[in-house]
């Protein structure tokens, strides 16, 4: 089998934040929190970012994006620098940061409404996204009369709709209980199957990380770098999570993941 | 076996709860039964120990409906109200427009800010009523020193309630337009906007009773024309029946007025409305 192109790549991306105030020294603080990150991720691939808690992975997703602007380094799409949020990357939002004044549809219609597009193409567009995440019957919705995996179903649909080559996802399943999270993933794995975007995906979830993605990098924290990338071998189209959990294999991964995580990487100085 | 910690019948427990928490239908005709009872009670003493005092210090609900029917029968009322509602109107809705636009540069913009908000503090905290005899000196006791001191009392409120809708929008609603690569424009008109929404009627509410007390100040002031003309007209007359008619008058006023903004803020902010 013949690899992708690389799609997207992150090239040496280091990103600090100042810290409010001053130290005892009275000189401003700096908090490190990527340091010479470097990965790339193949068309059509799914690649998951894990890593404990704090270790800078939002921050690498919203640089990808473009809501943060790095230090130093790159991130290239198609092998072109990109420095801004753009239509070639739609972001998924951890608490669906739906718009609560708009109805399920004109969330969904949002980014087209940015776009030149006609209001029947808007529509149009919005259906085809409404079926694909099986809820055009809560297209006339608030928001607040949603539950939780309906609008996260919504913010991925939002996403989509403007059509990106590249995902971006921040723990998008990580508030919702664990049958509303299998069923969405098993939907992604679909969407994915149909849809072939590339997809980056943050998580703490390490089986999520496991059954969704093809390779998963796996960060180390202060400061946030790659302290493994791990392929996952299952083919697609993969069997149900928890059928998955009981292959050896996939309980290898997990081990292997959990080790990785838990052991602190040597400190680099700041 | 073990006895789970927790009884498997919990969740019908819980159901019976809901059931008695959720108010029964009965208990609303209940309510309003009580309500109307304590309106009789009021109005009847309000009645009885009303006739008992010298009509010069008070009146009673009956004296004040035949003065409300003398006085609506001659147009004086109509009048006084027609003249007083076209103040507070126009003062109310102008100030709204400057204290809505002025509230939004505000809020969105730090520099715009940093230039407008000790005045604006000042000026809020101030009691404006205080300078109606230098409006009257210079705008005459005409149509113009109403508006000014009802538009004056009226853009803070608006301006500070909006001003501080758009700092307390979400940042995670403003990362949607960004990262949806929207402009600075379409970020303001499509979500800082329509996000600011339930504050500005906030505003608005807050600004309705004050334009009420600016124009009946500036009535009793200029005492020409209007509902608070009418006060001092009759107070000077000691016709104490005929003073309540614009009294109760602009109570009724000050109601349908903040209901009207309530509905407007169900109507434009359905999102907010379930929280009574
Ligand atoms: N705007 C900011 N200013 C200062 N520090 C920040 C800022 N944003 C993030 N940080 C710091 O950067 C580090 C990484 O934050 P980030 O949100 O990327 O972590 P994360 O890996 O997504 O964590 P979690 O799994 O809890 O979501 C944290 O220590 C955080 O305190
Ligand atoms: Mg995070």
């Amino acid at each position: 089998m013949g690899e992708a192109p690389v799609k997207l790549s992150l090239k040496g991306v280091c990103k600090s934040f100042r810290l409010r105030g001053t130290g005892a020294d009275g000189q401003e603080q700096f908090i490190n929190v990527l340091r010479n990150v470097n990965f790339d991720v193949r068309q059509g691939e799914i690649v998951s970012i894990i890593g404990e808690s704090g270790c800078g992975k939002t921050t690498l997703l919203r640089i990808v994006q473009g809501l943060i602007r790095l230090d130093s380094g790159a991130i290239e799409v198609d092998g072109v620098p990109v420095k801004k949020p753009g239509r070639d990357r739609g972001f998924v939002f951890q608490q669906a940061s739906l718009l609560p004044w708009r109805t399920a549809r004109q969330n969904i219609e949002f980014g087209l409404e940015l776009q030149n597009l006609t209001r029947a193409q808007r529509a149009q567009r919005a259906n085809e996204l409404l079926a694909l995440v099986g809820l055009s019957h809560a297209a006339d919705q608030l928001p607040h009369q949603l539950s939780g995996g309906m609008q996260q179903r919504i913010g991925l649909a939002r996403a989509m709709a403007i059509n990106p080559e590249i995902l971006l996802m921040d723990e998008p399943f990580s508030a919702l209980d664990a049958q509303t999270r299998e069923v969405l993933q098993a939907e992604l794995l679909r969407i994915q199957a149909e849809t072939h975007k590339t997809t980056l995906f943050v998580t703490h979830d390490l089986d999520e990380a496991i059954y969704l993605s093809n390779r998963v990098v796996v960060l180390a924290a202060k400061p946030g770098r790659v302290k493994k990338i791990i392929d996952i071998p299952f083919r697609h189209p993969r069997p149900e999570l928890p059928e998955l959990r009981g292959d050896p294999l996939f309980q290898d991964i997990r081990a292997e993941m959990w080790e990785l995580i838990r052991t602190p990487a040597p400190a680099v100085a700041a | 076996m073990t006895q789970p910690a927790i009884p498997l019948d919990q969740p019908l427990d819980n159901e019976a709860e809901v059931e008695i928490l959720g108010p029964p239908p009965r208990a609303r005709s209940i309510i309003w039964i009580v309500r109307l009872a304590s309106i009789a009670l009021v109005l009847g003493s309000w009645e009885f120990f009303g006739r008992q005092i010298n009509p010069l210090f008070m009146s009673y609900p009956s004296a004040i409906f035949r003065a409300a029917v003398v006085l609506t029968a001659s147009g004086e009322l109509i009048e006084a109200l027609g003249s007083s509602i076209r103040t507070l109107v126009i003062g109310f809705v102008s100030a709204s427009a400057i204290g809505l636009v002025l509230g939004l540069l505000i809020g969105r913009y730090k520099l715009v800010d940093a230039a407008t908000d000790w005045l604006v503090n000042a000026l809020y905290s101030t009691p404006l009523v205080a300078i109606l005899p230098l409006v009257i000196l210079w705008f005459g006791l005409g149509d113009m020193a109403k508006l000014f001191i009802v538009s004056l009392l009226t853009v803070f409120p608006v301006l500070i309630n909006t001003a501080a809708g758009v700092r307390n929008v979400p940042p995670a609603l403003i990362d949607v337009g960004t990262a949806f690569a929207a402009s600075e424009r379409e970020i303001f008109l499509k979500i800082i906007l329509p996000a600011t929404v339930p504050y500005m009627m906030t505003g608005l509410r807050l600004g309705i009773g004050r334009a009420i007390i600016g124009m009946v100040v500036a009535e009793f002031f200029t005492a020409i024309t209007g509902l608070g003309a009418m006060i001092v007209k009759y107070g000077n007359q000691y016709d104490t029946a005929s003073m309540f008619v614009p009294i109760l008058m602009l109570m009724l006023l000050g109601i349908g007025l903040t209901m009207m903004v309530r509905r407007a803020e169900e109507f434009f902010a359905p999102w907010r409305g379930n929280d009574d």
